[in-house]
């Protein structure tokens, strides 16, 4: 299938059928798990009213993982089997998880500031947030410091595959060190430590971030793709003119 | 070591000797790195003032961030010439494994960070106020953290071949890499500081020095041939 998506018309076509319901559902999905999170779900017995920031910020710091891990696949792709989309996607992948990554640190500290007392610790779970979002913004700045734009693809996909390494560190982080960030509670090995009528609008929430962004990527790609397109028909035309 | 001229410790003794021929030329390449660094040093120093209790908590955190911002700059020179001069399209297209060259590549650069630093380290020991118990750790950590550094900066130099303004992108590229050296190496040295145990920081540093010994060469090899083939 990847290789039967591989043809740029195809590919369009598809997603041209795919769009509306994607946004259609995302937004659905978003707006049932901001209700559900706002007002619906019970108060943390500690933190008040203000644990509702949680039903953003942890879908956002899974997307931005998520997405990194996605990029370095699409990047594999791109290396080993030389897909002819593969490089157009992890552009397209690269700022969507950079926006998520800050919108997490962001969230975070303005969820720590009324908790811990601080915007900001250096403790595991943070830093290595930060790093993937470094790692992120030196995807986006080599894969555009060359001349042409496909000179740079090649390194910045090896920058990407060797980030794969942060990946572990920003999930087992908080089980290696314990400081300030609190420990897993959803992707445990004893299963959800959280409450049910938490889980429901959490997972609302994070299922909707991910349709949402990929509906984003999709754009992306089919923008790129006509891009594309443009700059083959001006050569084309260039070419007629000199014959 | 065998009679071929194509073995592999030939090679690598050869391209470090061509390294050192190359850069330890003149006194300047000598001093320039541990100069830079003496400088980022002096400007934390006079930053935090005379201070000796402030400085004595930031002491091995400066000389870590001076080590890693010095090793930076210099690093596009070990690469950039011999890719423009071709000398990477012959090295590619011969029976030489480009992945020894590397090697030997960065264990030159580590050198000649390491040796001059060796000498003026008794210099910043002095100026940091760093007591005499922790030095032995303090210059055993800088050693294996160094290495690890410059075969980083290795990667992130082949990274931004043939970019124009790359060396701008080069902090960005190499921080996030060197961040668990620089925890790691700190963390050795403020363990002795405070009399606990320094071994599991240590063994992380040695740890990570060893896997990027590893793969670092296989990396910037790749990154080379993709630059060339550009």
């Amino acid at each position: 299938m990847i290789n039967w998506l591989a043809n740029p018309n195809r590919f369009s076509k598809l997603t041209n059928k795919l769009q509306i319901p994607l946004l259609s559902i995302s937004t659905i999905m978003i707006l049932l798990g901001l209700y559900y999170g706002l007002f619906d779900s019970p108060k943390d017995y500690q933190q008040g009213d203000a644990v509702r920031i949680m039903y953003v910020h942890v879908p956002s710091a899974w997307l931005a993982s998520f997405l990194f891990l996605s990029l370095a696949i699409s990047c594999v792709f791109y290396l080993v089997w030389k897909h002819p989309l593969a490089d157009l996607i992890s552009n397209s992948i690269a700022p969507i998880g950079a926006v998520f990554s800050i919108l997490t640190l962001v969230t975070g500290s303005l969820w720590g500031k009324p908790m811990w007392g601080t915007w900001w610790v250096w403790d595991a779970r943070l830093t290595s947030m930060l790093i993937l979002f470094f790692f992120y913004l030196g995807y986006i700045l080599l894969s555009n410091a060359f001349e042409r734009k496909i000179d740079g693809s090649k390194s910045a996909s090896v920058l990407a595959i060797v980030g794969i390494i942060n990946l572990p560190i920003i999930k087992f982080s908080v089980d290696w060190w314990h400081t300030l960030h609190q420990p897993s509670s959803i992707l445990r090995m004893d299963g959800p430590s959280i409450d049910k009528e938490m889980l429901l609008p959490l997972t609302l929430m994070m299922v909707g971030f991910s349709l949402f962004s990929l509906f984003l990527i999709i754009i992306n790609v089919k923008t790129k793709l006509l891009e594309k397109k443009c700059e083959a028909l001006i050569l084309k035309l260039n070419l007629k003119e000199f014959s | 070591m065998t009679s071929s001229n194509s073995s592999w410790s030939f090679v690598f003794v050869t391209h470090l000797k061509r390294d050192f021929l190359i850069n330890f030329r003149s006194l300047i390449d000598l001093v320039s790195i541990i100069s830079f660094m003496f400088l980022i040093i002096i400007l934390f120093i006079l930053g935090v003032g005379p201070f000796k209790e402030k400085l004595e908590i930031i002491g091995n955190a400066i000389i870590w961030v001076g080590l890693i911002l010095s090793i930076i700059p210099s690093l596009e020179k070990t690469l950039q010439k011999d890719f423009e001069n071709g000398w990477f399209d012959q090295l590619a297209t011969s029976s030489i494994p480009l992945e020894i060259v590397l090697l030997s590549r960065s264990i030159s650069y580590w050198l000649i960070v390491m040796i001059p630093f060796l000498f003026a380290a008794p210099l910043f020991i002095i100026l940091l106020n760093i007591e005499l118990k922790a030095v032995p750790w303090l210059l055993l950590t800088m050693t294996i953290g160094s290495l690890a550094i410059s075969l980083i900066g290795l990667n992130g130099a082949s990274l931004i071949l043939g970019a124009k303004r790359g060396n701008i992108l080069l902090p960005i590229l190499i921080i996030p890499l060197v961040i668990p050296i620089l925890i790691f190496g700190v963390g050795v040295n403020e363990a002795i500081k405070m009399e606990a145990d320094p071994i599991s920081n240590l063994l992380l540093l040695v740890a990570f020095t060893l896997i990027y010994l590893v793969i670092s060469p296989f990396i910037s090899a790749l990154l080379i041939r993709i630059a060339i083939a550009r």
